[in-house]
C-alpha cells in the first residue's frame, strides 16, 4: 500500500524545494513589507495623487487571483517589456507585490489605530512629522500589526506553491514532478503536506515567541 | 508674547470660533472658562496650530505664525502643551518620554537629557518613577509626567487643555499643586479648565467663552464676584451652588 521507498526518494527532492520555498517567501515578505509600509503609510496621508496610485495597486492585486498574476508576470510582462525573466525572479516579484498589497492594508489599519493624541503630543513638542512617524507611530503600529503580519507570512509561504505553474522548483513543484513520473501520488503528496505542516508549525511557534517578546495583547 | 487677531475657525458650515481678539503677556496665568462646545480647546489648539484657523492672524513674539516663512516647529519648541488625556508614549519609560523631545529637537546629549528628565520628575514629585512605564502610573501621575515632559523643553509658555478633566477627583489636587508651583515660578500659562477654585486662586486673568466668542475678559476677583453678563452669571450659578 504505502510505499516507504517512494517517500525516501521524494523526501530529498522536497527538502531541496523547501530551500527555494523559504528563499522566495522570505524575500517576498521582506520586499512586500517595504512596499506595504510605504504604500500603507501614504494611504493614511493627504497626498491625493499618490494615494490614488497606491489604492489602484492594492485594488489591482486584490482583485486578481495570485495564479493569474504569476502567469502574467512570467509570460506576459517579458513580452511587453522585451526582457526575459528568470522563473525565480518572476516568483519573487509575484509574491512581493502580492504580499505588499495585503500588508499595505495591514499597515494602513495599524497606523489608523494609533490614537491621534500620539501625533499631537509629538508635534506639540516640536518634533517633525517624520520624527513622529518613526519614533512614535511606527513602533506602536508595528506592535498592533504583528499578529496580522504573522498571518500574512503564513499565507505567503503557502502562496509560493502557486509558483509551480510557472515552473519554479519549490516544494509543490518537486512533489508534482516526482508524482507524475513515478505515479507514487499518495506518497508524494502526503510527504508534501507534512513538509508544509512542519514549516508552518515552526513559523507559528517563532511568531508566538516574537509576539510575547513585543508584549502583543498587553497594554 | 502672543496675539490673536480676528481669529475664525469653521468646520464646514459650523463656526467654532468667531472673531477672537486676544493678547497674552509673558508670566501671565490665563484661565479660559466656559460651557462645553464654547470653543475653548479649539482656541488653545489654534495657538500651536494643532488646529489650523480658517481666518485671522496669530502673532508670536511679533511674527505671524500662519505666514509661509514661519516654521511652526520653532513655536512648538518654545510653547509646550499638556493634554486632557495625557498622551504619554506608551512603549517608552517615563524618563524616555521626557527625554525624547530634548534629544530629537534640541539634540541634547543622552546623559544631559537624562539628568534634565530626573530634575523635572523631582519637580513634579515623581523622582522615583523615572524607569516606570506610563501604564503603571495613576492618571494623576501620568499627567504630572506629561507636565514634566513639556517642562523638559524649557518652554516660555505652556498650554493646558483641560488637564484635570480626565482624572478621578482625588487625583486632581496633585496636578493642580504642580501647576500652582509653576505659576508661582512665573511660567506663562494658558489653561482651559473647569476648576473654578483653581482659576479664582491662581489666575491673573479669566476669559469666559461661549458659542465661539469671548464673553468676558476680566480679573478673577471681578469675574467671580461680579460677572457682567447674564451668560457668565448663569454659568457660574451652576458651579457655585
Amino acid at each position: 500500500m504505502f510505499d516507504w521507498n517512494g517517500v525516501m526518494t521524494v523526501f530529498p527532492r522536497i527538502a531541496e524545494g523547501m530551500q527555494l520555498t523559504i528563499y522566495i517567501a522570505v524575500s517576498g515578505i521582506i520586499i512586500g513589507f517595504i512596499i506595504g509600509l510605504i504604500t500603507g503609510y501614504i494611504r493614511t496621508t493627504e497626498h491625493c495623487i499618490l494615494k490614488k496610485i497606491m489604492s489602484f495597486y492594492v485594488w489591482l492585486v486584490r482583485s486578481t487571483p495570485i495564479i493569474v498574476q504569476a502567469l502574467y508576470i512570467y509570460f506576459v510582462l517579458p513580452r511587453i517589456l522585451d526582457i526575459p525573466f528568470d522563473r525565480n525572479l518572476a516568483g519573487i516579484i509575484c509574491i512581493s507585490i502580492n504580499a505588499g498589497a495585503y500588508i499595505s492594508e495591514i499597515v494602513r489599519g495599524a497606523i489608523l489605530s494609533v490614537p491621534r493624541g500620539q501625533w499631537e503630543a509629538g508635534l506639540s513638542l516640536g518634533l517633525s512629522r517624520l520624527q513622529v512617524i518613526t519614533h512614535l507611530i511606527f513602533p506602536l503600529a508595528f506592535k498592533n500589526m504583528l499578529p496580522a503580519l504573522g498571518n500574512q507570512f503564513i499565507i505567503t509561504i503557502k502562496d509560493t506553491s502557486i509558483l509551480t505553474v510557472i515552473g519554479v522548483a519549490e516544494m509543490t513543484y518537486q512533489a508534482g514532478q516526482y508524482a507524475a513520473t513515478s505515479f507514487n501520488l499518495v506518497e508524494s503528496y502526503t510527504t508534501l503536506a507534512v513538509f508544509y505542516l512542519f514549516l508552518i508549525s515552526i513559523l507559528t511557534v517563532i511568531l508566538g515567541l516574537l509576539e510575547k517578546k513585543m508584549g502583543v495583547g498587553t497594554k | 508674547m502672543m496675539e490673536v487677531r480676528h481669529l475664525k475657525k469653521k468646520y464646514q458650515e459650523n463656526t467654532v470660533l468667531n472673531d477672537i481678539n486676544l493678547s497674552f503677556q509673558t508670566k501671565d496665568v490665563t484661565c479660559i472658562l466656559g460651557p462645553s462646545g464654547a470653543g475653548k480647546s479649539t482656541l488653545l489648539r489654534c495657538l500651536n496650530l494643532l488646529e489650523k484657523p480658517t481666518e485671522g492672524k496669530i502673532l508670536y513674539e511679533g511674527k505671524d505664525i500662519l505666514g509661509k516663512q514661519f516654521d511652526i516647529r520653532q513655536l512648538r519648541e518654545e510653547v509646550g502643551m499638556v493634554f486632557q488625556h495625557f498622551n504619554l508614549f506608551p512603549l517608552k519609560t517615563v524618563a524616555e518620554n521626557i527625554m525624547l523631545a530634548p534629544r530629537l529637537v534640541k539634540k541634547t546629549g543622552k546623559k544631559e537629557a537624562r539628568e534634565c528628565a530626573e530634575a523635572m520628575l523631582a519637580k513634579v514629585g515623581l523622582a522615583d518613577k523615572a524607569d516606570a512605564m506610563p501604564t503603571s502610573l495613576s492618571g494623576g501621575q501620568q499627567q504630572r509626567v506629561a507636565i514634566a515632559r513639556a517642562l523638559a523643553m524649557q518652554p516660555k509658555m505652556i498650554l493646558f487643555d483641560e488637564p484635570t478633566s480626565a482624572l478621578d477627583p482625588e487625583l486632581v489636587g496633585d496636578v493642580l499643586n504642580v501647576m500652582r508651583k509653576l505659576a508661582d515660578e512665573g511660567m506663562s500659562m494658558i489653561i482651559v479648565t473647569h476648576e473654578m477654585n483653581f482659576a479664582k486662586e491662581v489666575a491673573d486673568r479669566v476669559i469666559f467663552m461661549a458659542d465661539g466668542s469671548i464673553i468676558e475678559d476680566a480679573l478673577p476677583d471681578q469675574f467671580f464676584s461680579a460677572p457682567k453678563t447674564e451668560r457668565a452669571k448663569s454659568f457660574l450659578a451652576r458651579f457655585l451652588i
